[in-house]
């Protein structure tokens, strides 16, 4: 069964009203971002709802008729939704936005709207720790290992960029230098192009190169020493690189 | 015909619409039953107020045509009159109603403890807004029969109206001796009364609209709405 963890006084009232609600026949709908947890929310308190999607009107409609409970989900893509009867039907419909308030307030009892992750950060921080910790079972890497702390939280799309820049983390912190190799071969079987490609691809190497150990090493004078090369030339290939 | 003889008393008495007959210092010297009960609803000084408003002139009797409303009373004209200082008479005439006669649709109405969906809604309503409020309630209503959906949606709407109010107070009891006879059957009522410093009034005509053909009545006032419920078993 799937879990639904909020430490959002806002999410707790929209679980208590659904849970309060869970026996009765009312609809209710849940709006929110997409990736913010409005499926995984119902599907967690209504485990045994048949689940719908309104990409599909025809298919809604016959659910409609055989079912007293359902999940809708996409709820804003039905081609025509005033053509639905809720009556004495428990639905828990599901929309990333609202196309039309009017229709929304005369088919729906609850309307709830689910903040986005970006509004409830320590939501974000807990189901980070939850990406992390299936990355590194997925890819076979001991969490302990890495540094997780130092990980951006991405909520740009709230769980779906979330989960992105953690699995791209985990896998940073798990490549080795063979992997790297790899993976620059690959890049470069795919883009190397034109008559100046040893120039322009340099970069992946200098530029990384640079910029770590300048945070390692603070000053320019000491990563200069470091590299073994002169001054002057890594003041020239930080301009180029633009690196500030 | 010689009326001399005849006592008006108890016609006046049993009058469906309020007469109440005031000193000069607009204490009560003498009120109707139907007058009696409209003080349930307004206080007599006002009545004295607009008594005192609507007096004719000179002595004598004075008709005007004004709308009043008190909560489920509604009036449509009143008459004052007066023959010496020391006293003056007020009749209030009533609206004539339209008896209604709304089908239950059986097939909608479900069992339900009122204490859940108010819940529920409350919680909703938490979700939205952050105003202190307080839930006064029976938990010994009985489970009645409702239009889950639908009377969901009334509460929504009607806590809604008062998404900026300071202090909300929420109250749900049953009224003791009221009754409502609904398909021939005497049933008990339950009333919801939402309170504040204020309210707004944009949801009024969807509360009114969703309370028609149910056997729900509706108050809207000012700073608080009321509503009805009567426990269909």
């Amino acid at each position: 069964m799937e879990q639904f963890y909020t430490k959002s006084p806002q999410v707790q009232n929209i679980i208590k009203g659904l849970n309060l609600t869970r026996t009765l026949f009312v609809s209710s709908i849940i709006i929110g971002e997409a990736g913010s947890g409005k499926k995984t929310l119902a599907r967690s308190l209504f485990p045994d709802a048949v689940v719908v999607s309104g990409y599909n009107q025809e298919e809604v409609q016959n659910a409609l008729e055989n079912h007293d409970e359902l999940i809708l989900t996409d709820f804003e893509k039905l081609s025509n939704p005033n053509a639905l009867k809720f009556d004495n039907k428990r639905i828990i419909a599901t929309a990333n936005h609202i196309n039309n308030q009017e229709n929304i307030d005369n088919l729906f009892a609850f309307i709830y709207n689910l903040p986005s992750l970006k509004e409830r950060i320590e939501d974000a921080v807990y189901i980070r720790a939850i990406f992390i910790k299936e990355a590194c079972t997925n890819l076979m890497i001991d969490e302990n290992d890495i540094n997780t702390q130092e990980f951006p939280i991405d909520l740009s799309s709230n769980t779906k960029s979330l989960k992105k820049s953690v699995y791209e983390h985990v896998m940073y912190h798990a490549m080795g230098a063979k992997e790297i190799e790899e993976a620059i071969y690959t890049y470069l079987l795919k883009h190397m192009d034109g008559n100046n490609a040893y120039k322009e691809h340099l970069e992946l190497y200098e530029k990384p190169l640079i910029e770590a150990g300048l945070k390692k090493f603070g000053s320019q004078l000491q990563l200069s020493q470091v590299l073994g090369i002169n001054r002057n030339t890594l003041r020239k290939k930080i301009y180029e690189h633009h690196i500030d | 015909m010689n009326t001399i003889s005849i006592d008006f008393k108890p016609f006046v008495e049993w009058d469906n619409s309020p007469f109440i007959l005031f000193d000069h210092q607009g204490k009560i010297v003498y009120l109707n039953n139907a007058a009696e009960i409209l003080f349930g609803h307004v206080t007599p000084k006002e009545i004295y107020d607009i008594a005192v408003a609507y007096a004719p002139q000179n002595f004598g009797f004075m008709t005007t045509t004004v709308s009043l409303n008190y909560d489920a009373f509604s009036f449509y004209a009143l008459t004052v009159g007066y023959e010496n200082d020391d006293q003056i008479a007020i009749r209030l005439y009533n609206k004539p109603r339209i008896r209604q006669n709304i089908p239950i649709q059986k097939d909608k109405l479900i069992t339900t403890d009122i204490n859940i969906l108010l819940e529920a809604n409350i919680a909703l309503f938490k979700t939205k807004n952050q105003n202190s409020l307080t839930l006064l309630t029976d938990q010994e209503i009985p489970r009645f029969k409702i239009d889950q959906n639908n009377f969901s949606k009334l509460l929504r709407k009607t806590l809604d109206s008062f998404r900026a109010s300071d202090s909300i107070a929420i109250s749900l009891r049953m009224l003791i001796g009221e009754h409502i006879i609904i398909a021939g059957k005497r049933e008990s009522m339950v009333q919801l009364r939402i309170e504040a410093n204020g309210r707004y009034v944009d949801h009024d005509d969807e509360i009114k609209a969703l309370t028609e053909n149910t056997h729900i009545a509706c108050s809207l006032k000012e700073r608080s709405i009321k509503l009805d419920i009567p426990l269909i078993q």
